[in-house]
């Protein structure tokens, strides 16, 4: 394995495990609820994006194949991690959860639980 | 061709014949189950001829090899004399049953048990294996129970027969330890074996309990005091039953099995003193109790009881003219007894009673019957020129004989002449008091002769009694001496069966018998008075309180062991589990082994901090569900990623869908729980728990680390080394479930099988109150199902599909499997029933899941039993390498197959148990308030 | 140097495990403490590729593709509990 791949592999390495550990810090540091959900969702996802592409080239180069595993990682972790965010948000808007003063839309989080789906018919 | 296994085999089809001919006449019925047995007589008297010159037969083939069982029948002199009596006296108590019973009476019924019972007597008799004996030895006690059952709407006739199931049960079980240390002493269990091992037996240190167990068993049978209690109580049984079983048959296989093991348990003082004395005591009782009763087949039931006594003293006692004595005895009981019954029977028959307070002067009304039953009851008596008097003669002569009792040894003949006088009083008894003095006495019919055909029976065993008591050497000589001979497995000692041996002891005996048993008969109302003044011990009430007691007690053990606390029920479990561990374990000396430990790397101390935080946090907040259920995932996680680390990959893929299947099935449960769980009882009950946990965790971790750090040879080479030649994959573990161990997998995806449908089958019609708020008061969200989940969810299904089928396609050779497979598939598919709904799936889901399980396991199923094709074992695997242009070389392996139907069946089960469980509040939901 | 960046960032995500850890037990509120385990479980597999790298094999890859997707599960599922009670309706 040559430098200049080695080299890439652990800029990926070292930017993906910065975030990781950013999305985990962030998850303890920020103020509340509301804040701490952007933490893992954007940054871990980030995170184990550049780790994935990492992984990837190095399974590229090592064993000259791309393996299809780590697709399918990205694939499903992508999807996921922003549903993951939009059902805890919707969690805890609908437990009333508090928020700093600085969160925005304070307003929805009251009226969160009477609001009816938007699919919802009369029935 | 014409072979020993065809007697109790035609007597068993016999059975059907019986039970189908309930629709022809009743006499075409009596002739049609007589038909089998008739012919098996005619194969047991085929047989005759040389069995008598001296021959005997034995037949076997391979039954169960590994556990010394074969079905093995032998033939010889004592069998044939059992098998005579027993077929012989059957088919005669078919003819006289075919009369007494009723138009209500299911004869087909009665038939068929009754010749049931003949096809174990057979097997008891003609067994040369042991354990095969025992087995027609259980059989018996469970067929007379039936037959003294006969008439199950009498409460008596269903409490004696379950007496007499019981006693004879019990001793079944006894004798079948006994056979089973036999075997341990022999080394086989065959009779051929056994008999010619006599020394090695009663050498052995074992010998004892040989001895008291199988007593126990012949005992029980025989009734022998003090067990006799059942026989008057099976006389709840309609005649026939008594005149078979307890003449010939039932009581006679207890006799049988003493006389049969005789040359290998008998000879020893242990064995006088038990056998002589239990057969004293039960021939003085019987002949005492028979005389006061006033049922005359209570009479005849103790009567028996006291010659059954009186034919175990004489094995008891160690000689082998007494054998003689007591083969020849056996002979004279079944014939005169049978037709005493079988008398008493028709009297009960044509008067409606057997109370012999009312039975009077029956001979002016019955003068046939009542001569039959005269001559049978003076054969019982032991009068001259009848049977009964020549073996009692030797029974006399023999009692004289012994000497094993030092300067009492006088003690036996005078008992025995006691038990005499007993049994002429009896005699006379049922003879002056049933068929002379006076007139009867409000007999429900008006007396009269039985039906011609009722009598033929009687009449010909009576007309034995007589042949044999004046012919003797003519009549049974021949027969006698082949008995005697295989019994005592030796030359029979000489004897003579003359009438006459001039004036002697034993006449002497007989004399003061007869006198004194007309002088007590003739004081009988002072005996009578006399006896009236002992309370009467009800044997029933006894024993019903003795079952209470048993019965008490066991409820009472069962109680405090099995209480319904599950606390309770882990206690034991882990102190035992403690207790067995412990013991072994202060046997090991070096607890580390010579195993080197592996370096310590940072991630493990991380992972195995994490596992020891989230562990606690389940344990501290544990009444917190949700907390307490996210710490266990995480628990699950971790053990995953060690599973991964230490190169498992397959445990860990299986851990984690299992995982989240637990996390989602805890979930639904605790939905319907209580919202707050009850504080735990005490403090004290807290800090045992905690020493419990403390003691079973510190074991457990001793065990592991001296196991791992132990070398051990494992049987893993082994499936590493086949698991590709033999298997064709290269997965170890996926071979082993698959291939290797493909039976216990069959069986483990039965079993999920069939919990998935007992499941479902519980919660079927179960409807549940649904809490409308959570426990913080929180109402539930008017957002069914997300929309935003919803949609992605169905995105992600056929990805989830993928993911599925290619990890059961390449579990084979690589970590997954078919049941990894088969719970991913079923995790995407409960994600769907999550995000969309039980009727969102109903719509477009026809995948019946309980179809699925059968699919599955007949896939599987079918896959093994394709080796029987093969002419293979079940389940053999098969694989080849095939080549396809644009494709390439493949495998193909029936494992797969097999794999397919785990595959199926688990996601059926799961399903059937998830999607079920879940759709419990759907329909019966109660209106929400907006 | 690839060498001592994966031992970096295996510190580094040991380090975002323990956190995890923490903010799990921490909580306070449920949505919270679901949010640490979901991150529990992406760390999780950034820490088996990192594995794979290591040991340049690609065995487990399996596992962290079943953490991957049945962790979501795991996740919608303890969300679907908050909101609705019946996960299955």
């Amino acid at each position: 394995m040559n430098f200049a791949i080695e080299l890439i592999l652990s800029l990926l390495l070292l930017l993906g495990g910065s975030l990781i550990l950013i999305g985990s810090l962030g998850l303890i540091r920020l103020p509340d609820v509301y804040t701490r959900l952007h933490a893992p969702t954007k940054a871990t996802t980030l995170g184990m994006g550049a780790i994935l592409i990492a992984s990837m080239l190095f399974t590229l180069f090592d064993q000259g194949s791309l393996s299809v595993q780590q697709l399918l990682i990205t694939l499903f972790l992508f999807i996921s991690a922003p549903l993951t965010g939009h059902l805890l948000a919707k969690t805890a808007m609908h437990q009333r959860l508090k928020q700093i003063d600085k969160t925005k839309n304070a307003e929805l989080i009251e009226v969160a639980r009477d609001r009816e789906a938007p699919n919802h018919s009369s029935d | 061709m014409l072979n020993l296994f065809w007697i109790p085999l035609l007597t068993l089809i016999g059975v059907f014949v019986s039970l189908s001919a309930n629709r022809v006449s009743r006499t075409a019925c009596a002739y049609a189950t007589a038909a089998l047995p008739a012919a098996a007589l005619a194969i047991v008297i085929s047989y005759a001829p040389s069995v008598l010159d001296g021959e005997h037969f034995v037949e076997q083939f391979e039954w169960i090899p590994a556990v010394g069982l074969e079905l093995a029948f032998r033939l010889d002199g004592f069998a044939l004399l059992f098998a005579l009596l027993i077929l012989g006296i059957g088919l005669l108590v078919i003819l006289y049953a075919r009369y007494y019973l009723s138009e209500q009476d299911n004869m087909p019924r009665f038939y068929a048990m009754l010749i049931l019972f003949m096809t174990a007597m057979l097997g008891i008799v003609l067994s040369e294996n042991l354990i095969q004996l025992w087995l027609f030895w259980e059989l018996t006690s469970i067929s007379s129970f039936l037959l003294i059952s006969f008439w199950n709407h009498k409460s008596e006739a269903r409490k004696g027969a379950r007496m007499a199931l019981t006693i004879t049960g019990m001793g079944g079980l006894a004798l079948f330890a006994g056979i089973l240390l036999i075997g341990q002493v022999v080394g086989s269990f065959n009779l051929t074996d056994v008999l010619a091992q006599g020394d090695l037996i009663r050498g052995s240190e074992l010998y004892p309990y040989i001895l008291v167990l199988v007593l126990l068993g012949a005992f029980t049978k025989s009734a022998q005091f003090p067990f006799h209690f059942w026989l008057p109580h099976a006389m709840a049984a309609p005649t026939p039953v008594s005149a078979y079983l307890h003449s010939a048959t039932m009581v006679k296989a207890g006799i049988f099995l003493m006389a049969r093991l005789y040359p290998a348990l008998a000879g020893t003082d242990m064995w006088f003193l038990i056998v002589t004395l239990t057969g004293l005591a039960t021939l003085l009782v019987g002949a005492y109790m028979a005389l006061f009763k006033h049922d005359l087949k209570g009479l005849l039931a103790y009567s028996t009881i006291s010659h059954l006594g009186l034919i175990t003293l004489l094995l008891g006692l160690n000689s082998k003219l007494a054998a003689v004595a007591a083969t020849f005895h056996i002979i004279n009981h079944a014939t005169f007894k049978a037709s005493l019954f079988m008398a008493a029977g028709i009297i009960d028959h044509e008067t409606g009673s057997r109370d012999m307070r009312k039975l009077n002067g029956l001979w002016r009304y019955m003068p046939h019957t009542a001569m039959l039953a005269m001559v049978a009851a003076l054969a019982m008596a032991g009068v001259p020129l009848l049977n009964g008097f020549l073996s009692k003669e030797m029974f006399f002569a023999e009692t004289l004989q012994q000497g094993s009792l030092g300067a009492l040894s006088w003690i036996l003949p005078v008992l025995a002449t006691v038990a005499g006088i007993f049994s002429v009083a009896y005699s006379l008894r049922f003879i002056h008091d049933v068929f002379f003095n006076g007139e009867p006495i409000n007999l429900p019919k008006t007396p009269h002769e039985p039906p011609r055909y009722m009598k033929i029976p009687v009449e010909i065993l009576v007309a034995l009694c007589f042949v044999v008591g004046i012919a003797p050497g003519l009549v049974v000589a021949e027969i006698l001496h082949s008995a005697a001979t295989s019994l005592l497995q030796g030359e029979t000692p000489y004897y003579s069966l003359a009438i006459w041996h001039g004036f002697n002891f034993p006449l002497l005996m007989s004399f003061i018998a007869l006198l004194g048993g007309i002088v007590v008969y003739a004081t009988r109302k002072q005996l009578f008075e006399f006896q009236a003044q002992f309370p009467e011990r009800d044997a029933k009430a006894i024993f019903d309180q003795n079952i209470k007691r048993i019965v008490d007690a066991a409820t009472r053990i069962y109680g405090t062991l099995e209480n319904g606390s599950l606390q309770r029920y882990t206690m034991l479990f882990i102190l035992s589990v403690a207790l067995f561990t412990t013991v072994p374990m202060t046997k090991l000396i070096n607890l580390e082994g010579a195993r080197p430990l592996l370096p310590v790397d940072g991630i493990s101390i991380v992972a195995t901090i994490i596992l020891v935080v989230s562990t606690l946090v389940t344990l501290i907040w544990h009444r917190k569900r949700m907390i307490a259920l996210i710490a266990v995932s995480v628990v699950g996680l971790i053990v995953s990623l060690i599973f991964a680390r230490f190169s498992a990959p397959d445990l860990a893929l299986t851990q984690l869908s299992v995982e989240v299947v637990t996390v989602i099935l805890l979930m639904l449960a605790l939905f319907f729980l209580p919202q707050v769980t009850a504080k735990a009882a005490s403090p004290s009950s807290v800090v045992r728990d905690l020493g419990l946990a403390t003691l079973i965790g510190g074991v457990m971790a001793t065990i592991s680390y001296a196991m791992m750090t132990h070398p051990q040879t494992s049987i893993a080479d082994f499936f590493i080394a086949n698991s590709k030649t033999g298997g064709g994959g290269t997965n170890v573990v996926n071979v082993i479930l698959v291939d290797f161990r493909g039976f216990d997998t069959f069986g483990e995806i039965t079993v999920l099988g069939i919990a998935g449908l007992g499941i479902y089958k519980l919660i079927a019609r179960m409807k549940l109150f649904m809490p409308s708020a959570d426990l913080n008061g929180i109402p539930w969200s008017n957002d069914h199902h997300p929309m935003m989940l919803a949609t992605v969810s169905r995105a992600l299904l056929p990805l989830a599909l993928l993911v599925s089928a290619y990890i059961f396609l390449r579990g084979h050779n690589l970590p997954g499997g078919g049941f990894i497979a088969g719970l991913v598939t079923a995790v995407a598919l409960i994600l769907q029933y999550i995000a969309n709904g039980v009727d969102f799936m109903r719509e477009r889901s026809k995948l019946n899941y309980q179809w699925l399980i059968s699919v599955g396991l007949i896939i599987a199923g079918a896959t093994g039993m394709g080796s029987w094709l093969f002419g293979y074992p079940f389940l053999s695997s098969w694989f080849d390498y095939f080549y396809l242009p644009g494709i390439g070389k493949f495998e193909l392996a029936s494992a797969m197959l097999f794999d397919l139907g785990v595959y199926l069946t688990v996601i059926g089960s799961t399903l059937l148990i998830l999607g079920n469980l879940g759709a419990l509040t759907t329909h019966a939901r109660p209106e929400e308030s907006k | 140097m690839l060498e001592i960046s994966l031992k970096i960032v295996l510190v580094m995500i040991s380090i975002a495990l323990i956190m995890n850890t923490y903010s799990l037990v921490r909580g306070p509120s449920l949505p919270e403490r679901i949010l640490s385990l979901d991150t529990l479980y992406i760390n999780s597999i950034g820490l088996i590729l990192i594995y794979g790298i290591v040991q340049a094999s690609s065995i487990n890859f399996e596992a962290a593709l079943l953490i991957a997707m049945l962790g979501f599960v795991s996740t919608a599922a303890l969300c679907k509990y908050l909101l609705r009670g019946d996960i299955i309706e």
